[in-house]
């Protein structure tokens, strides 16, 4: 055979080699890649079942679900600034106001207005805000007390967030005697669940009555929200929670998403309960990771009672806005699976989406509707709900 | 006749003005430039008019895509006429193409879309009609409306082009412009409007409570198969579909369909091989997914939803097409020196390459200094906003503007037309079917399999070392 010859087979190998490669590549793609036999790839992950211990119950107060009062106020404002991935400390809002209008704020600015205020003097803070924010009015914010009774009978309280409305939040905390509680030094800690305002701007407001109180927020604050537990003349201790598992007490863990959320903000802190003779309790501020994702990385990561999901409170943050999507419908059609025995929702959950719940038959527990809270669907301010 | 813009791609010869890399890095530099400054005015959340919300910019850019697509690839440039093409300034003609790209785009978004339609057919095309649903706030009647909006524009944008590379324009190929560009619009209009219905109609029908059953399909008939009752399943192929289009027009040469003689069988097989291979990739970029994070769980939110994964399905999609336009427009579709297969396989291995580093460097620093956030996986982290917006900005730089600064134009000869025609049909040609080649074929899909294999058992280990967010 001539060199020539060879060269021509060699050349037209490579042609077909070329084309075989793309052709094998794609017919392997679409052949496999959706076909149930894929399956067997999945990662597979044992459950770790780590043991967090048992309480006998806990107790929840709702101090405040609800975080703002007109939707297309708080909605309007965030539209005019440029959307929901504005930083929420440029949106001019209560408490970090300067005057100069709508997205066009900062902590600095604000923070200088106030700062001598904090955290004793918040009613002259708050005549600051007044006129110096957009819309001081709107903001509500977000905070409950967990009274967690343990296996021997002994009860310890928590905050879970501490709202948003200087002016609001200490008229929620004077109505259900949160006040007194914290200058007893009855409540032992405050769990931030995430930076948004209206979990964690009202944090003067806890710190006037206890300023020494622990704090336990999650990893991924931004410098602001940092620098803002300082300004505020907080004394005690603060613990960043690293993302993952973190056990407080038996019974009680924290668990850190490490989440991008809405208004430039990171990572969420949510808490699990095991409840004795009953199962896992979530109680979520927000819930951004999703409470599907909450259920099922308690099922990898913990061992709670009977394997089974108890219960939920708190924000499940589907239609904060009450907007709508699709995917909120995968959430509803697909809650069900996890047979929770009790729901208290509220907060950003959407009214909507806790109606479609009551329609699907799920175990909603209602509320009373008073104190500015919206609908019955949602376990509404000042209502309680009990595991356990 | 005045020809306007036939064939001006082809018959233009882009002349570099500096040898070696220069043009392509000058290019890059002034395209970047443009990109950030108009990123900042039009997008940024921290900048102008702050459009990222995301989905008024997202409606905007693939707007601007599609607009783009029909002056260049349907009407070719008409009204303009081929002497002005030829010998006004690049810089002045890209700002008049571009000014004329943006009236078409608000005519169709504003007098059509929210017009017509939303006035007087379907509300959720008009944000003022959909404000007034009890409960609905401004900001989500918009965003609302931009989405059916932009998926219109995101199915155009793979159905338009794909008539014209596949179909080869037919049947009206012949046709002078307009009557060309008018039949090609209104067919692929209408084929638009026809996959719109069956695909994105039914999700816009399920964001009412209650469900719209009577307008719209629901629950939505892939519900089963895609594991949620969201559109973006389909959000998903159909941006492939439009990676796929590109990615046959530029760096694969129309290869493989391109050695089909039957012209028919030809412009058919290569308009649903274009499916074909999209739905491929679409599969596998889901399947990718489930492999370095984990099933998705139905229900749940962000990088576990399955509503999401599809969507992300299509965000890394575009990631392919940037190296891919880049290499095409920027780097005279290197390699050209073997024959068409081997330049395709190892244009695409660059492109592959260079897509999973964009991805990472993407992913890793966009926060920094897009303005938006950092993560995978929040609702308002959109790579595919930024990622077209910067191909239409090199799409304005290479069709309106002839690769200024970098290149100049100068029109081919006649000579040169002819030559060019010959030379593709002599690459054709040089493929042509014999046992070497079978053997060959027959080892390269073994290897092409073989690759896929390793690839999905090497991908978690290799996700997990690279850690992208940390």
């Amino acid at each position: 055979m001539s060199i020539d010859k060879k060269e021509v087979k060699r050349r037209d190998f490579l042609k077909g080699a070329a084309t075989g490669v793309g052709v094998g590549v794609f017919a392997a793609m679409g052949m496999y890649s959706y076909s149930d036999a894929r399956k067997e790839l999945f990662p597979q992950k044992e459950r770790k079942k780590k043991d967090i211990g048992v309480c006998k119950s806990i107790h929840v107060t709702n101090i405040s679900e609800t975080s703002w009062f007109d939707n297309a106020t708080l909605i309007g404002d965030i539209k005019k600034s440029g959307g929901l991935l504005v930083n929420q400390y440029d949106y001019n809002w209560p408490p970090f106001g300067n005057g100069q209008g709508l997205g066009k704020g900062s902590y600095k600015d604000g923070m200088a207005k106030i700062k001598e205020f904090l955290p004793d003097r918040l009613d002259e803070a708050w005549d600051v805000i007044l006129e110096n924010c957009i819309h001081p009015d709107n903001p509500g914010g977000y905070s409950c007390l967990i009274e967690m009774e343990e296996m021997d009978g002994n009860k310890r309280k928590f905050l879970l967030d501490t709202g948003w409305s200087y002016k609001w939040m200490d008229e929620c905390f004077k109505r259900e005697g949160i006040d007194t509680m914290l200058r007893n030094k009855e409540i032992e800690a405050l769990f931030i669940s995430h930076e948004h305002f209206d979990h964690y701007w009202g944090l003067p407001v806890t710190l006037q009555y206890d300023p020494e109180i622990t704090i336990y927020i999650p990893e991924g604050f931004y410098e602001e929200g940092l620098q803002y537990i300082k300004d505020c003349g907080h004394k005690g201790e603060v613990h960043v929670v690293k993302n993952g598992l973190f056990e407080v007490a038996p019974g009680f863990a924290t668990y850190v998403f490490p989440v991008p959320i809405i208004c430039r903000v990171y990572g969420e802190q949510s808490l699990y309960f095991n409840i004795a003779g009953k199962g896992l309790v979530s109680v979520t501020g927000c819930c951004h990771q999703g409470i599907i994702r909450f259920a099922e990385t308690a099922y990898q990561e913990i061992a709670y009672e009977n394997d089974n999901f108890h219960g939920i409170y708190g924000g499940l943050h589907i239609s904060p806005f009450e907007d709508w999507d699709p995917k909120y419908d995968d959430l509803v059609i697909s809650l069900g699976k996890y047979g929770f025995e009790r729901i208290g929702c509220n907060h950003c959950t959407g009214v909507l989406c806790a109606k479609k719940f009551i329609n699907a038959g799920y175990p909603v527990v209602e509320g009373t509707a008073q104190f500015r809270s919206k609908d019955t669907a949602y376990l509404g301010n000042g209502d309680t709900i009990t595991f356990g | 006749m005045e020809r306007y813009g036939t064939n001006y791609l082809e018959e233009r010869k882009l002349i570099k003005r500096w040898s070696g890399p220069i043009p392509a890095l000058l290019n890059l530099l002034f395209t970047l430039i443009v990109f950030y400054a108009t990123w900042w005015f039009f997008h940024d959340p921290r900048g102008v008019m702050r459009m990222y919300t995301p989905n008024v910019g997202y409606m905007y850019t693939c707007w601007w895509l599609i607009v783009m697509i029909w002056i260049v690839y349907l009407f070719n440039f008409w009204p303009f006429k081929r002497k002005w093409l030829e010998n006004t300034h690049p810089l002045t003609k890209g700002l008049v193409l571009c000014a004329f790209s943006f009236g078409v785009l608000y005519v169709m978004i504003n007098g059509f879309f929210e017009g017509i339609l939303g006035n007087f057919g379907l509300a959720y095309f008009n944000p003022d009609q959909l404000v007034k649903l009890p409960g609905i706030t401004e900001f989500f009647a918009v965003e609302y409306s931009c989405l059916a909006i932009l998926m219109f524009a995101a199915i155009a944008a793979w159905i338009s082009p794909a008539w014209v590379i596949a179909m080869e324009e037919e049947p009206w190929s012949k046709l002078p412009q307009p009557a060309k560009g008018f039949s090609l619009f209104i067919c692929t209009f209408f084929l638009s409007t026809i996959v719109y219905f069956v695909t994105m109609h039914p999700h816009m029908g399920i964001l009412y409570h209650p469900w719209q059953s009577f307008t719209s399909i629901a629950p939505p008939y892939w519900e089963g198969f895609a594991d949620t009752v969201s559109g973006n399943f389909h959000m998903a192929w159909i941006m492939c579909c439009t990676v796929v289009v590109w990615l046959l027009e530029t760096i694969w040469q129309r290869y493989p369909f391109n050695l089909i003689r039957n012209p028919w069988l030809r412009r058919i097989a290569t308009f649903f091989g274009i499916i074909v291979i999209a739905f491929a990739m679409h599969f596998f970029l889901y399947f990718v997914q489930e492999l370095t994070w984990g099933e998705a769980i139905r229900g749940t939110r962000r990088a576990f939803a399955p509503d999401w994964r599809w969507l992300h399905v299509a965000e890394m999609a575009i990631f392919f097409l940037v190296p891919a336009l880049f290499l095409n427009f920027y780097c005279g579709n290197w390699p050209r020196k073997f024959s068409m297969p081997v330049n395709v396989l190892i244009r695409t291995v660059i492109t592959l390459v260079a897509a999973v580093t964009l991805y990472i460097m993407y992913y890793k620093t966009s926060h920094l200094f897009l303005g938006t956030q950092k993560g995978f996986s929040h609702p308002q982290q959109f790579p595919m906003i930024p990622l077209i917006w910067l191909v239409n900005i090199w799409l304005a730089n290479n069709w309106f503007m002839d690769n200024w600064p970098g290149w100049k134009m100068v029109p081919k000869t006649v000579e040169e037309i002819e030559a060019d025609h010959v030379a593709r049909q002599a690459e054709i040609d040089d493929v042509r079917w014999s046992p070497s080649l079978g053997a060959g074929l027959g080892m390269g899909v073994l290897a092409g399999v073989a690759f896929y294999a390793i690839t999905i058992y090497a991908l978690p280990g290799l996700y997990a070392a690279i850690d992208i967010l940390k």
